[in-house]
């Protein structure tokens, strides 16, 4: 059976490339058909915030590419309920369609995991 | 036991010296390295163009020589290096660039070969940071 | 299954420690290497969290980098690299915080 891995990103969508190429290793999973999650930890929440105009800074949308994700069949995604609430946004107006877990709800999902990578 | 090896800093970040000397204790304690993987600034450690002072630690000159002496399959992610100027020959000319700086055993290719590492292996172990 | 979390950046304006010591399995442990070993100075506030996160027996340390960084360290376990790949095996994973 082929192994899991969830991948964490924890970086703001226009901080250079890094929240676009961890989206890419999970969108290339998806496209093997491996069983994938993708967890926004950290500043990787502010990924999902609605509204957003990246053109103003001369980037592509990385929301379009986020949606995507289930149709490369990764449907396990996860925000973590403490970085929203720091950040202050609101769990019901998000761009993708999260389970927002709690700490302990977070640990588990770690480790149900065969492997994990964070970037 | 098989591990796979993902690099994501640059030669002269203390994580790819790190990660070779992490990739040298796999195999002298008996362990196979399924692949090598080297992603986002990774890109960088595999690239032939670094001149390291005579006095300092060649970190980029140090993956070339282990890999080679190992045989071992190192593959550098081909959107990420692109993106960051690390171009083998069939690269540069299709691009029209002047300057090829991957070389032989490198390999560019897709992300398919980090999950494809991940999946053969019993370890997938990343390197990055400070 | 227990997970080997590593991280490698600085305690010290940086989120990283705080939010695995938040997720951290009662299994798990945790490898600081790099500037993540300042960790250990006794009397700073990250120091400070790792006592209070009692991590015990689950709390490792890279050796080369401690002993660069003149950090004393009192609370994690020193391994050499091949400590860590002994680490890497005895988890069921490998977390690295990039």
């Amino acid at each position: 059976m082929a192994k899991s891995l969830l991948i964490i990103s924890r970086q703001a969508p226009w901080n250079g490339p890094s929240a676009r190429e961890a989206l890419d290793i999970a969108l290339a999973g998806g496209a093997f058909d491996l069983p994938l999650g993708m967890l926004f930890l950290d500043d990787g929440v502010f990924q999902l915030a609605a509204d957003q105009q990246p053109t103003a800074v001369q980037q592509k949308n990385l929301a379009a590419n986020l949606q995507a994700l289930p149709m490369f069949g990764v449907e396990e995604l996860f925000a973590c309920s403490h970085s929203l609430t720091r950040r202050g946004l609101a769990a019901d107006n998000l761009t993708l369609p999260v389970q927002v877990l709690d700490d302990a709800a977070l640990t588990a999902l770690i480790s149900r995991f065969d492997q994990v990578v964070t970037l | 036991m098989k591990f796979a090896i993902a690099v994501f800093s640059p030669a002269h970040a203390p994580s790819s010296r790190r990660a070779l000397r992490y990739a040298e204790a796999v195999l002298a304690c008996g362990h196979e390295i399924a692949r090598l993987f080297f992603y986002q600034d990774g890109v960088h450690s595999a690239s032939a163009n670094v001149v390291t002072p005579q006095d300092e630690l060649d970190v980029s000159g140090q993956w070339h020589a282990f890999i080679a002496a190992n045989q071992l399959d190192a593959v550098v992610c081909i959107a990420a290096a692109l993106r960051r100027g690390v171009l083998d020959e069939a690269e540069a000319n299709r691009y029209q660039r002047q300057a090829v700086n991957l070389p032989k055993p490198w390999e560019l290719s897709g992300l398919g070969q980090l999950h494809e590492a991940a999946q053969l292996a019993d370890r997938l172990v990343c390197f990055g940071g400070d | 299954m227990t997970t080997l979390h590593v991280i490698a950046h600085s305690p010290f304006g940086d989120e990283r420690l705080v939010s695995c010591l938040r997720l951290l399995g009662t299994d798990d442990a945790l490898l600081l290497c790099g500037d993540a070993v300042y960790a250990l100075r006794s009397g700073s506030e990250p120091h400070r969290q790792l006592q209070a996160a009692g991590l015990a027996q689950r709390l490792f340390a890279l050796e080369e980098d401690v002993q660069a960084r003149a950090v004393g360290n009192e609370l994690a376990k020193a391994v050499d690299y091949a400590g860590f790949v002994e680490l890497s095996l005895h988890y069921d994973k490998v977390n690295s915080w990039l």
